[in-house]
C-alpha cells in the first residue's frame, strides 16, 4: 500500500469513527448553551443504540433503526430536560443517574432479549457518493467512500449551528444559558426553551448512540460506547460550545485516535494502551491551552427559580 | 447531623424546604428507595419476572444469612471509603467524577509497594502500601485540582478524562514495565494471604472495614469539628462568601479535590490488600457512580454515608448473587442504582447552586 492509500484510509476511518461522538458533542454544546449540563449522554446513547439496533435486526431497515434511535434520544432528553427545570434536579446527579441507568439497563434488556449471543448486522446504509470526489488528491476518495449517514450528521451540525447563532429561536437557547432573568423579563419562557434545548440535545445523543450501533460498528454490545458520552462534554468544552467548532475538534480527536494504527504501520514499536491514553492526554493539554479564561454560559449547571427568586 | 444549621427555626436561602432536619431526609431517602423499588419492579414484571420474588430472594441473601451478611459487609468497605471521597470533593462544591481513576492508580501504588515489601512485617506492609495508595489516588488529582482552583477549568472534564488515562496507563504499566514475568497473567506481584487484611473472627470480613469505620469517625470530625472543615464548607456554600471571611479559596479548592483522590486511592489499596492481592490488568472496579448515589441517598450527610453504603453494598453483593439465586442478570443492580440517583436528583434541593455566577 502506498503512503497515500493509508493516509486515505486513515482519514475515511477517522471520519466515520468520530462521526457518533460529533453528533454527541455538539448536541452537548447546544444543551449547555441553554444552560444544562447533561452528563447523561453515555446513557442515552446506549438506550438509543440498543433500540436501533433491535430494530434494524427485526426490519432489516438501518433508516428505520436509526429514527428509533433518535425517538428515544428525543424521550430522554425530554425526561432530563423536564426533571431538570420543573423540578430542579441537580443536573450533574440526574445526568450520573441516566448514565448509569442507560449503562446498566441496556445490558440487562440485552441478556434478556439475547442472552449469551451476540447477533450481528449484515451490511450497512450504502455509499451513495463513492467516486464523487476522486479529483481532490488523498482526502477526496476519504469523503467519497463515506456511507449516508454520514453525510446526514454534517447536515445536522451545519443546521444546528446556523440554527444557534442565525435564528431567533437559537438567540432564546442561549439567552435561557446566559441570562434566564433577561430571557424572562422580555418575555421568553426558560423553561420551555430549556426543555427545548433538552430535547434537540437528546436528538443528537440518539442519532449518536444509533449511528454507533448500525452504521459504525454493525453491532451493539453492553457498554459499547467505551466512554464516547463522556468524552463529548469534554470535546463540547474543547470547541467552545460552538457546533461547528466542536464537530472539527472532534474530526482532529478521531484523525488523533487513528494515528496509533498508523504508527503500528509505520513500524513504531509502542504498546497500544500506550498510545490508546494519548488522545484524552491530547484534551486536558487541549483544555489548558483553549480553555483558559474562556467563559462558559453565566448559568451553566444552574437551577432556575424565576425571576422572583433574583435578590 | 444537619450539613446547614438552621437558627432560631428561620430558614436561610441555603436550606431548601424538606431537607432541613435529619429526619426529612431520612424520610426523603427512604421515599427515594421506595420509588426505585417501584419502577425498577415494574421494570421487572415487563421483563418477565416476579419482582415479589425477586426482592424478598435479595434481603433474604443478604442480609438475613450470615455468609451473605459478611459479603455485605466487605463490599461495604470500599464503598463507603469511596463516597467519603465523593463527599469532601462534594462538601467544596467540587465534582470528583474522576474516582475510579484515582482508585486504578492507589490499586496499582499500593500493589507494587506492597510486592516491595512482601518480606517486611506486616504492619510495615500494610502501612507501606496504604500509604503509597494515598498518594497515587492524590497525584492522580493534582492536575484537575490545580486546573480548578487556578484556572477555574472544569473539574468534571478533567476529572472524567483522568479516568481513562488511568484504565489505559495502568494496562500499559502492567502489561510492560511493572509486569511480574514469572506469572502467566499479566499483573504485579502477589501479596501472599497471610500478609494481607486479617480476617476479624472466622469472618470474611476483614479489618479494612474498622479502618474504613475508623477513617470515617475521623472525616465527620474533620469536616464538622475542624477550621479546615468549616473552610471548606464555607466554600462549598458561596465562594465568594468565603473569600470575604478571607478564607484561601484557592488554596480550600485544591485540597480538598487532592484529599477527595487520597481517599479514593485509599480504596485501592484496600481492595489489593484485602480481596485482591495483586493488581490485574484491565481490572476496573467502577465504584465512582456507586460512590455518587450513595452521598445522594446519604443526602450529603456525612454521618448517614455507613447505612448508605451498607445499603449498596447489599446491592453490590445482590449483583454477584442473584443471577444465580434469581436468574436476574447482574446488570438490573447498576440499573436501579441509576434510577435511585434520578429519583434523588429529583426531590427539589439544591445545595450546589451558585450564588456568585461562576465558571459553570
Amino acid at each position: 500500500m502506498s503512503v497515500e492509500a493509508i493516509a486515505t484510509a486513515l482519514i475515511a476511518a477517522a471520519i466515520l469513527t468520530s462521526m457518533p461522538l460529533m453528533l454527541a458533542a455538539v448536541g452537548e454544546a447546544i444543551a449547555e448553551r441553554a444552560g444544562l449540563l447533561n452528563l447523561g449522554i453515555e446513557g442515552s446513547m446506549l438506550c438509543a443504540g440498543f433500540a436501533s439496533f433491535w430494530l434494524t435486526l427485526k426490519t432489516d431497515s438501518v433508516t428505520l433503526g436509526l429514527l428509533i434511535g433518535a425517538a428515544v434520544g428525543l424521550a430522554i432528553g425530554l425526561v432530563f430536560g423536564t426533571l431538570a427545570t420543573v423540578l430542579n434536579a441537580n443536573q450533574v446527579v440526574l445526568g450520573l443517574g441516566v448514565t448509569l441507568a442507560g449503562t446498566g439497563g441496556t445490558a440487562f434488556l440485552f441478556r434478556e432479549v439475547y442472552g449469551s449471543d451476540q447477533p450481528l448486522l449484515s451490511g450497512g446504509p450504502g455509499r451513495p457518493f463513492e467516486g464523487w470526489f476522486d479529483w481532490l488528491p488523498v482526502i477526496g476518495p476519504a469523503i467519497g467512500d463515506q456511507r449516508w449517514f454520514v453525510f446526514v450528521a454534517w447536515f445536522m451540525v451545519l443546521a444546528g449551528h446556523l440554527f444557534l447563532v442565525r435564528t431567533p429561536s437559537g438567540l432564546q437557547l442561549r439567552a435561557a444559558g446566559e441570562s434566564p432573568f433577561g430571557l424572562e423579563a422580555v418575555g421568553g419562557n426558560v423553561t420551555m426553551v430549556r426543555i427545548g434545548a433538552a430535547a434537540i440535545g437528546g436528538v443528537f445523543y440518539g442519532f449518536g448512540g444509533a449511528a454507533l450501533a448500525v452504521v459504525e460498528l454493525g453491532f451493539f454490545s453492553p457498554g459499547s460506547t467505551a466512554g464516547a458520552g463522556f468524552l463529548a462534554v469534554a470535546l463540547a468544552m474543547l470547541g467552545r460550545l460552538s457546533p461547528l467548532r466542536v464537530a472539527l475538534f472532534t474530526l482532529a480527536f478521531g484523525l488523533l485516535t487513528g494515528l496509533d494504527i498508523g504508527l503500528q504501520i509505520a513500524g513504531v514499536d509502542a504498546r497500544p494502551e500506550f498510545l490508546r491514553m494519548l488522545p484524552y492526554a491530547g484534551i486536558v493539554i487541549g483544555l489548558v491551552a483553549l480553555g483558559r479564561g474562556v467563559r462558559m454560559p453565566r448559568a451553566l449547571g444552574q437551577a432556575y427559580g424565576g425571576i422572583s427568586s433574583r435578590r | 447531623m444537619n450539613a446547614v444549621p438552621v437558627t432560631s427555626g428561620e430558614r436561610t436561602r441555603h436550606d431548601t424546604p424538606g431537607a432541613d432536619t435529619a429526619l426529612a431526609s431520612l424520610l426523603e431517602s427512604l421515599l427515594a428507595i421506595a420509588l426505585a423499588i417501584a419502577i425498577a419492579g415494574l421494570i421487572l414484571i415487563i421483563a418477565g419476572h416476579d419482582p415479589l420474588n425477586v426482592f424478598p430472594q435479595l434481603v433474604d441473601r443478604t442480609l438475613l444469612r450470615s455468609a451473605g451478611l459478611e459479603e455485605v459487609l466487605v463490599r461495604t468497605t470500599p464503598l463507603l471509603l469511596a463516597g467519603l471521597a465523593v463527599l469532601i470533593a462534594a462538601k467544596a462544591g467540587l465534582w470528583n467524577i474522576g474516582v475510579d481513576g484515582q482508585v486504578l492508580v492507589g490499586a496499582l501504588a499500593a500493589a507494587v509497594v506492597g510486592g516491595w515489601l512482601v518480606d517486611a512485617s506486616r504492619p510495615v506492609l500494610w502501612a507501606g502500601a496504604m500509604l503509597a495508595a494515598i498518594v497515587g489516588g492524590a497525584v492522580w488529582t493534582i492536575v484537575p485540582a490545580l486546573f480548578r482552583a487556578f484556572w477555574e477549568i472544569n473539574e468534571i472534564v478533567t476529572t472524567i478524562m483522568f479516568n481513562y488515562i488511568a484504565i489505559s496507563m495502568s494496562a500499559w504499566l502492567v502489561k510492560g514495565p511493572l509486569r511480574d514475568q514469572t506469572l502467566v497473567a499479566p499483573q504485579t506481584p502477589l501479596i501472599p494471604p497471610e500478609l494481607r487484611f486479617v480476617g476479624l473472627g472466622d469472618t470474611r470480613v476483614h479489618i479494612g472495614l474498622v479502618f474504613a469505620v475508623a477513617i470515617w469517625i475521623a472525616a465527620s470530625f474533620w469536616l464538622h469539628r475542624s477550621v479546615a472543615g468549616l473552610e471548606v464548607r464555607a466554600v462549598g456554600e458561596s465562594p465568594r462568601a468565603a473569600r470575604h471571611a478571607m478564607i484561601p479559596v484557592t488554596v480550600v479548592l485544591a485540597v480538598a479535590l487532592v484529599a477527595s483522590g487520597g481517599l479514593a486511592g485509599v480504596v485501592g489499596g484496600n481492595d489489593v490488600l484485602s480481596t485482591k492481592g495483586t493488581f490485574q490488568a484491565e481490572w476496573y472496579p467502577g465504584y465512582g457512580l456507586s460512590a455518587f448515589a450513595l452521598v445522594f441517598l446519604a443526602r450529603r450527610h456525612v454521618l448517614a454515608l455507613l447505612p448508605a453504603a451498607l445499603f449498596l453494598g447489599m446491592l453490590a453483593y445482590g449483583a454477584d448473587v442473584m443471577p444465580r439465586a434469581a436468574g436476574i442478570h447482574s446488570a438490573f443492580f447498576a440499573l436501579f442504582e441509576g434510577i435511585l440517583l434520578i429519583v434523588l436528583a429529583a426531590f427539589r434541593w439544591r445545595p450546589w447552586r451558585r450564588k456568585s455566577g461562576g465558571h459553570r
